[in-house]
């Protein structure tokens, strides 16, 4: 059975439509991959368990407040 | 002349210098007799600035006659081509900017000039510090001194090539998902990735806003230590410059590794790992205890995550090159084009996800590093790719054990911990805490100066 997280390139095609541009036939596979690839981790992830996680970054000369709270 | 000079350390050229018993126009000559004789094979130069660089070494010159102690007065360098440099072309790699001549200089650029360097010219960089220069693209692809058939690493890999060759004494880096430490571990040379926020990436192209870094490359961690203490420091021009006080790189770098803790995660990063990797990698932990470290395993288990950088790198690379794909895509490299439009892929909430998860990594290796010093990983799974393999458009994107530096923003230095069977370098990278560069460099020097990998040569 297909891995359900998996990027197919029929849906590769369809993001390609939605996205109004144009990859040549024969680098599909390829973007597939690097698309697939990069994807894994966002798909395998259940937002819900990281619910305090904010998208952002911030760096500080102290470890201590660069901690998770 | 020996041919020594063309390895001489930053320190060594400067007690020469000072002594008169070599000059900084001598040491130029010399190199751009050498650049002219390496670099048909190698490709590490997209533009010479032989007259700059004269002139640069006359200036420098009469400033040691005058008693300027400045340590990189005379010191031959050269810029990555994504450093804008004012009157000299600033290729990108690509054919898009083939012919483009700035009128001002990055950040960067300006600091190394002010402290007197000498200009020998421009590195060619991976297009765009992305994609590596196909056969048949406008510009060729930098080749490896310690075997030619292989590829330096990139982007920065003309800086590999040419500090592997002794072509210059320092150069330029930028780091997106490993950048500078890529070329520096499979051309045995150091260079380090400092602090997000460290070095100014003003005048720098962008890649990805918030994983570009700019750094040094060098042939050992002084030189690094040299190059980054004069590069380091805020710039207002850089929106995500930092104003944390820059430290004395060179003074703590004799304090040795002595009393610091060092974690080696052990997940994540040995998946994959070359065997003869590993051992190098393990008998450098040894070097490391016996020079008094305490080294420890640690785990960051939120690191399965960490191929969303490359989630990130795509979005925020298409954003920036949007217009010209759309316009003008027929300048782009084969395989870059659509890599990077691939980047139109991606939806705005699987951004944010992949920001997210970055977040989480930030804190779970903050918090590691509330117990360590810093971490040790291999640089590199593997030596340097051969251009069969890399010149195959299926090949793909590696997992990568710099990107979660890049994510994390924390200061990694790599360095030369071994040779594989096959004569290629191998490597190892050690990361500190935020803006704590003086402890990396200080780690690497001690290590440096127990064995004897970074003296080897390459063949060339």
């Amino acid at each position: 059975m297909a891995d359900p997280h998996e990027l197919t390139l029929d849906e590769l095609r369809q993001r390609i439509r939605a996205a109004g541009i144009t990859i040549p036939e024969n680098r599909l596979a390829m973007v597939c991959k690097l698309l697939g690839d990069a994807l894994a981790p966002v798909r395998a992830l259940d937002s819900r368990t990281i619910r305090t996680v904010e998208p952002a970054v911030k760096f500080v000369a102290e470890p201590k407040e660069g901690s998770r709270e | 002349m020996s041919d020594e000079i063309f390895y001489a350390t930053i320190r060594e050229l400067g007690t020469r210098y000072r002594k008169r018993e070599i000059s900084p126009v001598e040491v130029t000559r010399a190199l751009l007799s050498r650049i002219e004789k390496l670099d048909p094979l190698l490709h590490a130069f997209v533009t010479l600035t032989a007259d700059r660089a004269l002139e640069d070494a006359r200036t420098a010159e009469a400033a040691l006659r005058r008693g300027d102690e400045n340590p990189l007065l005379g010191i031959p360098v050269a810029h990555k081509d994504i450093y804008l440099t004012r009157g000299i072309r600033t290729t990108g790699g690509s054919a898009l900017f083939a012919e483009w001549i700035p009128d001002s200089d990055s950040t960067v650029v300006r600091r190394w000039q002010e402290a007197g360097t000498v200009l020998l010219g421009k590195l060619i960089t991976h297009e765009f510090a992305f994609g590596l220069q196909f056969p048949g693209h406008k510009f060729p692809a930098a080749r490896n001194p310690w075997n030619l058939d292989h590829i330096p690493g990139g982007s920065s890999s003309g800086s590999g090539a040419a500090l592997a060759a002794g072509l210059v004494a320092g150069a330029t880096g930028s780091d997106t998902g490993g950048s500078i430490r890529g070329p520096a571990a499979f051309c045995g040379i150091a260079g380090i990735k400092p602090t997000y926020g460290r070095s100014s990436r003003a005048g720098v192209m962008t890649l990805s806003w918030t994983l570009d870094h700019t750094g040094p490359m060098a042939r050992t961690v002084e030189d690094c230590a040299f190059l980054l203490q004069a590069m380091a420091g805020h710039d207002p021009a850089d929106p995500a410059s930092s104003t944390v006080p820059v430290g004395d790189y060179l003074a703590s770098l004799r304090r040795g590794a002595s009393g610091l803790t060092i974690g080696v995660p052990r997940n994540y990063f040995f998946e994959g790992v070359d065997a003869e990797i590993e051992r190098a990698f393990e008998e450098a932990m040894d070097t490391l205890r016996k020079l008094g470290a305490e080294v420890r395993d640690v785990r960051i288990p939120s690191l399965r995550g960490a191929m969303s950088f490359l989630l990130i790198l795509m979005a925020e690379a298409y954003a920036y090159h949007e217009r010209d794909l759309r316009e003008r895509p027929e300048l782009y490299g084969d395989v870059l084009r659509e890599r990077l439009l691939a980047g139109a892929l991606v939806s705005a909430s699987e951004y944010t996800q992949a920001q997210r998860i970055r977040a989480e990594i930030c804190a779970e290796t903050a918090e590691v590093l509330r117990d360590v010093d810093m971490l040790a990983t291999p640089t590199t799974p593997k030596p340097a790719t051969p251009f069969t393999l890399a010149h195959d458009p299926e090949f793909a994107f590696p997992r990568s054990n710099m990107a979660p530096f890049n994510l994390t923003g924390l200061p990694t230095l790599a360095l030369p911990c071994g040779f594989s069977s096959t004569g290629l370098p191998l490597s190892m990278q050690l990361s500190g805490r935020p803006f704590e560069e003086s402890t990396v460099l200080r780690v690497g020097h001690a290590y440096e100066e127990a064995t004897a990998w970074h003296t080897r040569r390459p063949p060339v």
